[in-house]
């Protein structure tokens, strides 16, 4: 049978639609007796829709200067070897 | 989640990359550059991450014009970046380590009884739907703190395949781990996030 810990390290492959057949029907007979895992996956769902929402991942402004500086300089070289060859 | 579909705002940026025009390649290195530093960073520490996603822009300038489209953009990015890192590990011996023996986060693992049941089950749904959630500022800047304290093998997986959509099969060749590797990645990511947004909820504090 299966226990709330067990169900807890397969979370995110049922809300992802990750698990067989058989293991996903012995997840959702265990949400309809258990209430603690019905509420950690809904509110592992929201965290994951959390994720898609968040943009925490910025860079830094002095870092995309720099690649600037760097693809004009190489643009300038690519532009003045295309010219030479012409 | 398919990335080979081309919008025509990606076609007309990679024609204008192709032609050289300085502007685009500012767009393209603005909307590019945090996934491409994800996937860096997750075989690479930070500062060589810094010089391979540098270098590779560089490299774009010549290879963009055998780009044909096969892939989306973004993706062909992403396995520059990626082959390029195995390069550099390759060459220096290094490996990439992560331990994928358990799938659930240990603060998790402490609240179910030896039997398996739950010993400090989760007690309310989370108050907000994820978007409304969102809006609340200190939450957001909650959610900052702990992301980037993510070890970043599972920063990495998170980004491409929450934040980006890339598809997992995508997602397991740029970083170069199993199907199986990946969702161990992305559950105790998601485990992290939950814990901090439970105790965000139950205190107010971050």
């Amino acid at each position: 049978m299966l226990m709330c810990r067990d169900l807890a390290r397969i979370a995110s492959d049922y809300i992802d639609d990750e698990l067989g057949t058989r293991q996903n029907l012995s997840v959702k007979v265990h949400l309809m007796m258990c209430k603690g895992c019905r509420t950690f996956i809904d509110n592992l769902r929201t965290s994951t829709e959390l994720m898609t929402y968040h943009s925490s991942f910025k860079v830094d402004e002095d870092f995309l200067r720099r690649i600037d500086e760097r693809v004009t300089d190489a643009l300038k070289a690519h532009q003045s070897g295309k010219s030479n060859q012409d | 989640m398919g990335t080979a579909a081309h919008t025509e705002t990606e076609l007309s940026l990679v024609e204008r990359m192709k032609e050289g025009d300085p502007s685009a390649y500012k767009h393209a290195v603005r909307h590019y550059s945090p996934s491409m530093l994800a996937v860096a960073r997750f075989y690479l520490d930070h500062a060589n991450a810094d010089e391979v996603v540098q270098d590779c822009w560089v490299s774009v300038i010549d290879a963009i014009q055998k780009f044909e489209g096969r892939s989306g953009l973004k993706t062909w990015l992403h396995r520059i970046v990626a082959n390029r890192c195995k390069n550099q590990i390759r060459s220096s011996s290094r490996e990439v380590v992560t331990d994928f023996s358990d799938s659930l986060d240990p603060d998790l693992a402490n609240r179910f009884k030896p039997s398996g049941r739950w010993k400090a089950p989760p007690q309310a749904r989370f108050h907000e739907s994820a978007e409304a959630l969102m809006e609340t500022e200190a939450l957001n800047d909650c959610l900052d703190k702990h992301l980037s304290a993510l070890p970043e093998t599972q920063r990495s997986a998170l980004m491409l395949y929450e934040a980006h959509q890339h598809a997992s099969g995508e997602v397991c060749n740029i970083l170069d781990v199993s199907a199986s590797n990946l969702r161990v990645l992305l559950h105790r990511a998601r485990q992290k996030v939950f814990l901090m947004v439970e105790a965000f909820q139950e205190t107010g504090e971050c």
